[in-house]
């Protein structure tokens, strides 16, 4: 999958790319706004990760150009503005989903994961490692074909681990990324434990293959091989 | 006190004792003169009498009397005479013809008659008049002192009043002056120099605070955006590292240290963010939000989350309490109002909400009460919570948010902790 990440600042140009290739995307980089737009004349992308305050003009121009030249790619928009403004007048644009500086890049992850799958009319859109699988539209999820019972959480938690699969996910991004910002850092995050305690309970007993598996001190990871 | 009336009231006073001063001087010179007057007759008298004596002796046997006046003579022998003086006195004499005391001054001297001896002439006059006529001008002069003084008051006060018109305009002027907001026009004219320089003064003072207010505003504003990127790369490189192979146990659990701390920055870093939007007014858009609603729905999470505490929540709806403001908001508002009662509140306490069809209560457990003063201040913690478990700007964004839409909201303890928001109409 082919992804141009737009973003002026070298550092975090440099630590995106770094981790979008260890997903296995291919990356492309632009760091101002001409360069965005050579680069969307030129070649096709599966997805523009767009930063908004560019030199030389503004990443919702960019976005509006990609728009008139009728243009597949999916678009997230991550800006370090977090203003509502920014972020209805991006949608409007025609933007896929608005993700605010700075973010656990999981939670990129995910995001892309999901605007990509949006995108992708008609075909199976389900995500499959090993003999689990997720139907993020109707969200369900199944092992061996058989459909596996989650509450609404217990979901979001799975469709988080199944999207960064082998990832070692830190606990507060697992938070915020199902309950919102309603997770104060300083709080206790127990209550995770038990809910991810749930899920693998469920997942064991239906016999999946793939485990969460708890890292102490620093969160959990979803180990794909059965050991 | 008002200035008016300080000023007046001292004015009075001042007037009061000068005016009183005055009026006894007066009267006091008054008297003495009259007084004067009535000697200087008797001395007159005496001369007379003592030079009509000397021509007509027999005089000397006739007391002579007439209604109010009389003189009375009496012979001295020289011994008496050798160390006479004489003397003033007034005094009370009895008048058979009106059976009453009439008041008299009386004059006693010393004179050689033509036979060589010694008399003592004593001469009474009646001081009735003059003592009429010093009653007299004790009563106007306490009708002038009253009316002089009620004049000065009630002209004082006009005169004041006026000279104070400038300034209690400017009064009203400032007090509608509210931070933030574009400063009203000044419209005070006045003659008054030091009254014009105080208008300028105020005016340009209020145009730097404002400068100032929305230079700082700003500032916030750009401070938080740039600070933004540098925490994103610093927290996107330590997920990063934690991926890399070979991380043991210990280093992860260093990687999550360091990554809490660096949430917590970006945490408050996006309160400010978002407090400081809200002072610049960047939520427009206004729609009608069910309040009742947004407390389910973020109670729910809320129980979730702090599911170790064993906190009992209840939630009345006396009423569906809708609300016109910005959606985003909203939300922010209520899940701050139940996250700090989550947060502050002991472990199997209570949470009680309550809302009616215009107002919205958060009661919680709580031992003693809070500041309420400093409460909605940025960064206050109280002594027990320093620090740790919040970020010190959840309440300060309510009442920012209840700022923005007129909304009252109070603090008060009872046996819990309540914050009430009463919703403009």
């Amino acid at each position: 999958m082919k992804i141009l990440l737009v973003e002026d600042d070298k550092d975090l140009q440099a630590t995106l790319r770094n981790f979008l290739q260890q997903e296995k995307y291919v990356v492309e980089c632009a760091s101002d706004y001409n360069e965005a737009l050579d680069k969307i004349g030129a070649y096709d992308y599966d997805c523009v990760l767009l930063d908004i305050m560019l030199p030389g003009g503004s990443g919702l121009d960019v976005l509006a150009e990609l728009k008139k030249m009728h243009k597949k790619e999916s678009v997230l928009v991550i800006s370090a503005k977090d203003s509502i403004d920014d972020k209805v007048a991006g949608l409007d644009l025609g933007a896929d989903d608005y993700l605010a500086k700075p973010f656990h890049l999981a939670e990129l992850n995910a995001r892309i994961r999901s605007v990509v799958r949006r995108k992708q009319a008609g075909g199976d859109t389900s995500i499959v490692v090993e003999n689990l699988r997720l139907d993020p539209d109707k969200r369900v999820a199944y092992v061996d074909g058989k459909e596996l019972v989650l509450n609404r959480k217990e979901f979001d938690l799975l469709y988080y681990f199944v999207v960064n699969p082998e990832r070692l996910i830190y606990k507060t991004a697992l938070a915020e990324s199902v309950w919102g910002d309603n997770i104060d850092q300083a709080d206790s995050l127990d209550f995770i434990y038990s809910q991810v305690k749930n899920l693998r309970k469920k997942l064991k007993q239906a016999g999946a293959v793939p485990q969460v598996k708890a890292v102490y001190g620093f969160g959990y990871k979803l180990v794909v091989q059965g050991e | 006190m008002k200035l008016l009336h300080y000023t007046n009231m001292k004015l009075s006073a001042l007037l009061f004792f000068l005016i009183g001063v005055w009026g006894v001087s007066f009267f006091l010179a008054i008297h003495y003169e009259i007084t004067d007057e009535t000697d200087d007759m008797l001395r007159n008298y005496r001369d007379v009498f003592v030079k009509k004596a000397l021509q007509q002796p027999e005089l000397l046997n006739v007391p002579y009397e007439t209604t109010f006046d009389r003189y009375t003579i009496r012979p001295l022998t020289d011994e008496e005479a050798e160390e006479y003086e004489s003397s003033w006195e007034n005094t009370l004499l009895y008048f058979p013809e009106g059976d009453e005391h009439i008041p008299v001054r009386v004059y006693k001297s010393l004179f050689r008659a033509s036979d060589d001896r010694f008399y003592e002439l004593e001469i009474s006059m009646s001081t009735l008049e003059r003592d009429d006529m010093i009653e007299t001008l004790c009563v106007y002069l306490f009708v002038l002192y009253v009316s002089l003084l009620l004049c000065s008051i009630i002209g004082n006060g006009w005169i004041l009043k006026q000279s104070f018109r400038p300034l209690q305009k400017l009064l009203v002027w400032l007090d509608s002056i509210v931070p933030g907001k574009p400063i009203p026009e000044q419209h005070i004219k006045t003659q008054i120099v030091e009254f014009r320089q105080l208008n300028e003064a105020t005016l340009s003072m209020s145009r730097r605070n404002l400068q100032a207010y929305e230079q700082q505003k700003q500032f916030i504003e750009n401070a938080s955006h740039e600070l933004q990127t540098p925490l994103a790369v610093a927290q996107n490189k330590l997920e990063l590292m934690a991926q890399q192979p070979g991380m043991t146990e210990k280093l992860l659990s260093d990687v999550a240290e360091i990554y809490t701390t660096l949430n917590r920055a970006v945490k408050l870093n996006k309160s400010l963010l978002l407090l400081s939007r809200i002072d610049n007014c960047q939520f427009q858009d206004v729609e009608r939000v069910n309040i009742s609603g947004l407390v389910v729905d973020l109670s729910d999470d809320f129980m979730e989350i702090y599911t170790d505490k064993h906190i009992v929540f209840s939630f009345e709806e006396k009423s569906v309490l809708w609300a016109s403001m910005n959606e985003n908001l909203s939300q922010v508002l209520v899940s701050n109002l139940l996250k700090n009662a989550f947060v502050h509140t002991p472990a199997h306490g209570t949470i009680t909400v309550m809302t009616t069809s215009d107002t919205l209560s958060v009661m919680n457990t709580g031992e003693e009460p809070l500041d309420g003063e400093r409460i909605f201040d940025r960064f206050y913690h109280s002594g027990k919570h320093a620090g740790a478990a919040s970020s010190g700007l959840g309440l300060a964004i309510v009442k920012s948010i209840c700022a923005l839409y007129h909304i009252d909201v109070h603090y008060r303890f009872t046996t819990q902790h309540e914050f009430e928001l009463k919703f403009a109409k």
